[in-house]
């Protein structure tokens, strides 16, 4: 499983939509959320708008919330969408074995058993979320609390059955045109990490679309050896639900 | 996700199971969770009554409903009743019914009845706590709303949405109560972190005012060291310290061990101990006697 967590305060204003680039990250199977963070004042109609448009293009959650609830908004929207991807392939499987239905449909028995299924695989399918940070410079006084709450996530994706990585960018970059910086490759343990921002050049510029689409491609090229998804975990291609149910 | 966020159903409300086809009338609501709103119901023609929990969720809902129905096998009383799902104007919810359990969270309870409760109360949420585990369970999301007390302070656990297997990634957990939170181990469950739970709830039912200004910390340093400090300094805490230090800090082998050594230590001090001396109420009461049999004896003989 594949997600990208976007960490915002605005609007983009550079290059290309965010909207599209979370579009493309469905397309290559990663879901995107987004959290938006502020603690005084709003996001602004426009900033809200394109927060729950980048996640419902990319298949994900989004919120809004104060950094006080950035670790547990980010804890609890990386679970719940873990188990969506699991139900949502558990739901195709259910459509062919059953024929149709969705799981309020199911009978209570059958219920039960694909909801063991769902659990398990949530439990134990290899996980990783890109964590994308808004480094503009209106985030500057949040990014103490985003580096803490990354910990906190860190600490509950390791209590994890299946192995969890994760990694940390942040935009903008340093140079010009430089849209994305890595802080953080993959990895299954921040303990080492001090500091996790590197030298930030604070800028008012926000290419929150370029930088989606920089991640994306690092999915793509950087990870492939562990790049494993549940879907080609060995035994399972013949389908999840074979074994437990029918 | 099949969700139907707010079901709300006023009192009287029919609830009719869709599978099972049970009629549950509505008496009031008892709570509201993370996970769904809870009912005080009773059966149509029994006297009976439940409690029903209508789901936020419908996979959650019944993967709490899985962890329910396994601890019903292994136990002798059950809790867990039925599972079902309830068309309403508003759409469609599961829900599920449970035993009824009377009594106030253990927060309240301990407020309305003085900390002097905590030493027997704590006690039995600790035989709850590992029966639990020897059935390899670890609860999760232990916190006082999540411990109902009766009048006479016997003890049961509600909410099993935060149950999970040992080893497994605890399901559900609230800040405080978190071993994570204080820097003070992983989220993976143990018997060690339900007790770590058990204690920092101790030391908020005791004090919570210097558990508020050790949470109050800034998350990179927070550590249990700052609660280790509370213990240290607290006087409420002091016949307690040694017993929540230890459990704390892991050093209890299995939940079965802290209860021994709570049943040993705390318990055996918190419950008031026999007097040698005749209580002042009864010297009290003898001397008044002697001035009244005086005085009856005085009218006795002047008459
Ligand atoms: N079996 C029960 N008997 C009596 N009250 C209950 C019972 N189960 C839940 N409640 C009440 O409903 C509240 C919410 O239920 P809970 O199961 O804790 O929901 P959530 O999982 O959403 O936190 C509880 O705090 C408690 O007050
Ligand atoms: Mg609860």
């Amino acid at each position: 499983m594949k997600q990208i967590l976007l960490i915002t305060d605005g609007c983009s204003n550079i290059g290309p939509s965010p909207v599209m680039a979370a579009a493309h990250a469905l397309q290559e199977g990663i879901t995107v959320n987004v959290i938006g963070v502020l603690d005084y004042g709003t996001i602004g109609e426009l900033g809200e708008l394109e927060i729950r448009e980048i996640a419902k293009a990319g298949g994900g959650l989004h919120q809004i919330v104060g950094t006080s609830q950035l670790a547990r908004t980010m804890q609890m929207m990386t679970r719940k969408t873990v188990v969506q991807t699991i139900q949502q392939a558990v739901n195709k499987e259910i459509r062919q074995i059953l024929g149709g239905g969705s799981l309020t449909e199911l009978p209570p028995e059958k219920r039960a058993q694909v909801v063991e299924v769902v659990d398990e695989l949530s439990e134990t399918s290899p996980l990783q979320v890109a964590l994308v940070i808004d480094a503009s410079a209106s985030m500057k006084p949040k990014l103490a609390a985003v580096e803490e709450a990354i910990r906190d996530l860190m600490l509950s994706l390791k209590a994890r059955a299946g192995t969890s990585r994760l990694s940390v960018y942040h935009f903008p970059g340093r140079g010009h045109g430089e849209d994305l910086v890595k802080d953080v490759d993959w990895t299954e343990n921040l303990d080492g990490v001090r500091g996790l921002f590197g030298r930030l050049q604070m800028k008012g510029a926000t290419p929150t679309g370029p930088a989606l689409l920089k991640v994306i491609d690092e999915y793509r090229c950087g990870t492939l050896e562990h790049n494993q998804s549940w879907r080609e975990l060995p035994g399972q291609e013949e389908g999840m639900l074979g074994d437990y149910v029918v | 996700m099949t969700t139907s966020s707010e079901t709300v159903c006023p009192p009287g409300t029919v609830i009719t199971g869709k599978w099972q086809k049970n009629q549950y009338i509505v008496e009031r609501l008892l709570g509201r969770g993370a996970n769904g709103s809870v009912y005080l119901v009773y059966r149509r023609g029994h006297p009976d009554r439940y409690a029903l929990k209508v789901g936020y969720d419908t996979l959650e809902l019944q993967s709490e409903v899985n962890i329910l129905r396994a601890l019903n096998r292994q136990l002798p009383s059950s809790y867990f009743i039925e599972a079902d799902d309830y068309k309403s104007v508003s759409g469609e919810a599961a829900f599920y019914v449970m035993r009824y359990v009377e009594g106030v969270q253990l927060h309240q309870f301990i407020r309305a009845r003085g900390r002097e409760w905590l030493g027997l109360v704590g006690l039995k949420l600790l035989e709850r706590l590992s029966s639990l585990h020897s059935l390899g369970y670890i609860f999760g999301d232990l916190k006082p709303e999540n411990v109902m007390v009766s009048p006479y302070g016997s003890v049961e656990l509600i909410d099993y949405g935060g149950v999970s297997a040992p080893g497994r990634s605890v399901k559900q957990f609230t800040e405080w109560y978190d071993r994570g939170y204080w820097n003070a181990g992983s989220r993976t469950g143990d018997e060690a972190y339900d007790l770590f739970s058990f204690a920092v709830m101790c030391i908020q039912l005791l004090d919570e005012e210097s558990l508020r200004g050790a949470s109050a910390q800034l998350p990179q340093i927070r550590s249990v060291q700052d609660l280790e400090a509370v213990l240290r300094k607290s006087s409420q805490l002091k016949p307690y310290a040694a017993w929540l230090g230890r459990a704390l800090g892991g050093g209890f082998a299995n939940s079965r061990e802290a209860l021994n050594a709570w049943k040993k230590g705390v318990y055996a001090r918190a419950v008031p101990r026999k007097r040698n001396k005749t209580p002042r109420w009864l010297q009290r009461s003898f001397f008044l006697s002697i001035v009244f049999a005086g005085a009856a004896l005085y009218l006795f003989l002047k008459t």
